[in-house]
């Protein structure tokens, strides 16, 4: 609320540009500006309507915790984050990578060095803006951080993630190396609108900011996170600046629910496809404006049924102009 | 002694002259700040000697620029030191200390400069500064003197040899305009910018040895510009620097920035997390136990100058727990004094209260009540592993460092299990509880500008929004208008903000311009107006927290009041869980309203509705607890009489007996204006 209501322009989700082209100091052949919204999701044509959502598909460095469904679905992809990275753009036909540096996440972990290596392989293999996810281990955060964020140095990724207790190294890394980061919090509105205003007081500026509502897994209390996200996109276009961000919404554990885990074997990847695909068709309803998913067979039934909720709203690429650089 | 205020004259005389007698080309490698000072200032990229004097005049003749564009000349005529020497610093490597400092894991930077006399003053400077997450600039013989000493410098040690003259100083001041430029948004030329991020942000601080020529004095003297302090053990005499012993200066120039360190791990021998907090430890598994009516005991937390406040200083005045017996009950007084420059002594209560939160924190350790009730108790399995009853002042004196940074800079404990001891200190202990209790109660909402909002509740109520007041605490009971205002003050992006309560619009029903507005905008729209001291026209909205609800009873004129723990039936016909559900959720319900036990006892109690002579039934349970203070109360009303007046579910649970009850001892309500 620091911001007062101005009616003569009506209240927008900031627009966050993700990505850089050569020309703008990184190697992206285009440029995905999220936001910019001043009404509720799919509600006809415009320049309320905002920009086009984003589906990105997640893969990660180390596969050990990755759902063995959908590292069957990939086969030997899995064993080369740069060539899966790749395949995620042209062969599953996502709108960008989300790579989950889940290295950082086994014990001991001090491999830095891999870190710079594999995303310039990643940052190599991709032409289209990356999402970016770091370590959850305050005791190694500032190193990880780092190292990720000078190795994408110009190309303006979405590093994640900016929890209330951990937001400083990943803070700094968005500052020191110009990206666009995550900010996480449980399931509340009051500590997101918090969660922004901390990060603001380290200087970095509003449009570099995604807000993650977290996202409960459907059956598991995905209709928490809906209300969240309807919540914040309700009070940002009444005039709350401070939670006027796009967001992003990956229903995490969708893989690791006992109905997908122990499906049969001859349906597990229609389940897993369902079970990650209603919560991200439902997020987007909510306002989300990237949705995150790890089975390939997801990102095409979302792509199918993304224009049935456009119809007659298609809109953004005429209002906004051609956002390819 | 080498006087400033002449070296400053001599200093910039040469300066001037040597600027005068600049030439050829100007400029540092691998940077895209040009000259970092002059171009922050300015917005001018020096070049050559002609650009340099045109920046050095649009700066006003700063001597920063001034010794910038020198050392920048050098560099361009191939004057680079070389190793151990770094010289300027590039982008890059910059870019990671930048990083350092916002993300913390460098607390702030120092620059310790001359030639020291006494290369263990000038060690043990370093050392602290390492210990302390600081990161070390050098310049000038202070890196031989150390390298001699067996000290190893480098980035990778935190110790960074800038250059073997004091005048590499000026390398300090490139790296603190860049950091603003990369990261906090400064803009080159906008020099007040630049100032201003300075003064708020860079934690920075220079401790300079003796042995600096004149114009070396005069550039480390410009670095005050940036709300740089200058301390100095020796060798200086006049000017602006500040005279500390050597031992003090690292404590001195931290604290003059407000360069705090952060406590990750508390030293003991025991697990302490918020995880431990709900456990109990019953008297099977318990080794010794203090206080909790088998002997004295109290715990006080105190505000004290910053002199007289060791920080993490933890000492036990009596037996330890070796000197034990197993299962005994011990006297003890926890004395927790602290200092801070922003600490007042109204917040005491409040971080006092915070010691039964973190000693439960403690694995084996486990605390109830407070003040001179406290009860204490120790399990045997953690004293078997060493804890000692001085862990219980190494953990409080850790936890309060780290919950509380910006409030509190040094913490100390005192233990106190000595009998006689302990009843000595008690009296002057329950002499402050007094004192404590007179302060709050005697604060009037009228007595303040500044009300509190709580909007905690946002989570499940979205558009509710507590309005905390001296006299009308939030109604869960647990945030009064001073915790409000410490918690704004702690963490001033936090659920409780500071309301300005603006003109009065009526003061029966306590509505402000100022709390309107608030709401307003807190409440997304939803509440435009609030009464703080009514319930029948606009009163506050509920949440779900609130410790009682207050409802009119319009058949008989009256107020009802319900608390939480009162599971029966009301004669309103509902029970309290069924009534919270209709009246929480962040709506405005007049007629119905959630308040704090608190409040009931307040002069300003639905004073829109008359207040508690309206009350004429809440249940025995709560009648008892106020019992005492809502006598007291009544008597100063000159009602004493009213108290039995007031029914409870022993004499009436249904309306008509309720009717029947207060006919027979005629209530006031009665007798007052209809409430519908």
């Amino acid at each position: 609320m620091s911001e007062e209501h101005n009616p003569e322009q009506g209240n927008r989700i900031l627009e966050v540009s993700l990505g850089a082209t050569t020309a703008e100091g990184g190697t992206r052949e285009r440029v995905y500006t999220v936001g910019g919204a001043g009404t509720f999701p799919f509600l006809g044509a415009g320049p309320a309507a905002g920009h086009p959502p984003r589906i990105a598909l997640e893969i990660c460095d180390d596969t050990r915790t990755w759902s063995p469904i959908v590292l069957r679905e990939v086969g030997d992809l899995a064993g080369d984050t740069g060539a899966w990275a790749a395949a995620a753009e042209t062969t599953f036909g996502a709108d960008m990578v989300r790579l989950f540096f889940t290295s950082t996440r086994q014990r001991g972990f001090d491999d830095f060095a891999s870190l710079g290596t594999t995303m310039e392989e990643v940052i190599g293999a991709t032409k289209y803006p990356l999402i970016v996810e770091g370590s959850t281990e305050p005791g190694i955060d500032s190193e990880v951080y780092r190292r990720i964020g000078e190795a994408a140095e110009g190309e303006r990724i979405l590093l994640g993630t900016a929890e209330a207790d951990r937001y400083r190294s990943v803070a700094a890394s968005a500052l020191a190396y110009g990206h666009a980061l995550v900010a996480q919090t449980p399931i509340d509105i009051n500590l997101a609108k918090q969660l922004n205003i901390l990060l603001h007081e380290t200087g970095l500026p509003p449009e570099r900011i995604v807000i993650d509502p977290y996202t409960g897994t459907l059956g598991y209390g995905f209709e928490y996170s809906y209300s969240v996200m309807e919540r914040i996109r309700s009070v940002a276009l009444q005039g709350d600046a401070d939670l006027a961000r796009p967001m992003i919404s990956s229903a995490i554990d969708s893989l690791n629910v006992k109905e997908v885990r122990e499906a049969d074997p001859e349906t597990a990847d229609e389940v897993a496809i369902r079970w990650e695909f209603y919560a991200a068709f439902s997020a987007l309803v909510a306002g989300a404006e990237i949705v995150c998913v790890r089975h390939p067979g997801t990102v095409a039934l979302l792509r199918e049924a993304l224009p049935a909720l456009q119809e007659g709203s298609h809109p953004q690429e005429e209002a906004y102009g051609d956002e390819s650089a | 002694m080498t006087p400033i205020d002449e070296s400053l004259i001599s200093g910039r005389e040469r300066l001037d002259e040597e600027m005068a007698a600049l030439e050829g080309s100007i400029g540092y490698d691998e940077t895209a700040y040009a000259l970092p000072v002059t171009y922050a200032v300015t917005g001018m990229a020096v070049h050559d000697a002609g650009s340099a004097r045109e920046a050095y005049a649009a700066s006003g003749s700063s001597v920063l620029v001034a010794g910038e564009c020198l050392a920048a000349a050098g560099y361009a005529a191939g004057g680079e030191e070389g190793e151990p020497y770094t010289g300027f610093v590039p982008d890059t490597v910059l870019r990671r200390l930048g990083y350092s400092l916002v993300d913390g894991s460098i607390a702030g930077i120092g620059l310790v400069a001359g030639s020291p006399d006494d290369a263990d003053a000038a060690a043990a400077i370093c050392r602290e500064m390492q210990e302390k997450y600081l990161l070390t600039f050098l310049a000038g013989g202070v890196i031989q003197t150390l390298t001699e000493a067996g000290v190893k410098v480098g980035l990778e040690y935190r110790l960074v040899p800038l250059g073997s003259t004091g005048m590499a100083a000026i390398h300090f001041a490139d790296i603190i305009a860049r950091v603003a430029m990369m990261f906090g948004g400064v803009q080159p030329g906008d020099a007040d910018r630049l100032l201003n991020y300075a003064a708020e942000r860079a934690k920075a601080f220079v401790i300079a040895f003796p042995g600096l020529e004149d114009e070396e004095i005069a550039v480390i003297d410009g670095l005050r510009v940036l709300s740089i302090p200058i301390l100095t053990p020796e060798g200086y005499e006049g000017g602006e620097w500040i005279r500390v012993p050597y031992l003090d200066a690292v404590r001195e120039g931290m604290e003059r920035r407000g360069i705090r360190v952060n406590v990750v791990a508390i030293p003991i021998p025991m697990a302490c997390s918020p995880a431990f907090e709900g456990k109990s430890i019953r008297k099977e598994e318990m080794y010794v136990e203090f206080g909790g009516a088998k002997a004295p005991a109290f715990e006080l937390l105190r505000v004290r100058p910053a002199d007289e406040v060791e920080d993490g200083r933890v000492e036990v005045i009596g037996p330890e727990v070796g000197d034990l017996e197993e299962g005994s009950a011990v006297p003890l007084a926890i004395l927790v004094d602290v200092a801070g420059a922003s600490m007042k002594k109204d917040y005491e209560p409040v971080l006092e209260r915070r010691i039964h939160t973190f000693l439960n924190y403690g694995e084996g350790s486990w605390h109830v009540a407070q003040r001179d009730l406290v009860w204490v108790r120790l399990t045997k399995d953690v004293v078997r592993r060493g804890v000692a009853i001085a862990d219980l002042g190494r953990l409080l004196a850790s936890k309060f460092r780290m919950e509380f940074p910006d409030l509190i800079d040094a913490v100390q404990v005192t233990l106190v299990t000595d009998r006689e001891r302990v009843e000595a200190m008690l009296e002057e202990a329950r002499a402050i509880y007094d004192e404590r209790d007179e302060r709050i109660a005697g604060m009037k909402d009228e007595d303040v500008g500044t009300y509190y909002s709580c909007t905690l509740c946002q989570t499940f109520a979205p558009n509710h929004v507590c309005i905390i007041t001296p006299e009308r605490p939030a109604l869960c009971g647990a945030i009064t208008w001073l915790d409000a205002k410490i918690a704004y003050e702690i963490a001033p992006a936090g659920a409780n903000q500071p309301v300005e309560k603006g003109e009065l619009i009526d003061p029966v029903l306590g509505q402000f311009e100022g709390v309107n507005r608030f709401v307003k905008k807190a409440s997304h729209g939803a509440v435009d107006r609030v009464s703080l001291y009514g319930m029948m026209d606009e009163p506050m909205t509920c949440c779900g927290c609130f410790e009682c609800i207050a409802t009119i009873l319009p058949e008989v004129n009256g107020i009802m009041i319900v608390n939480r723990d009162y599971l029966g039936d009301t004669p309103l016909g509902m029970t309290f869980s069924t009534l919270a559900g209709t009246i929480g959720g962040g709506a405005q319900t007049p007629g119905f309203v959630g308040i704090s036990k608190g409040y009931i006892l307040s002069d300003r109690f639905l004073q829109a509705e008359n207040g508690i002579e309206r009350v004429v039934w809440m249940p025995s349970l709560l009648k008892d607890e106020l019992k005492g203070r809502l006598e007291e109360k009544l008597e100063r009303m000159s009602i004493p009489e009213l108290f039995d007046k007031i029914a409870d579910e022993t004499v009436a649970v249904s309306i008509e007996d309720l009717a029947e009850f207060l006919a027979r001892v005629d209530h006031p309500a009665l007798a007052m204006r209809p409430l519908i």
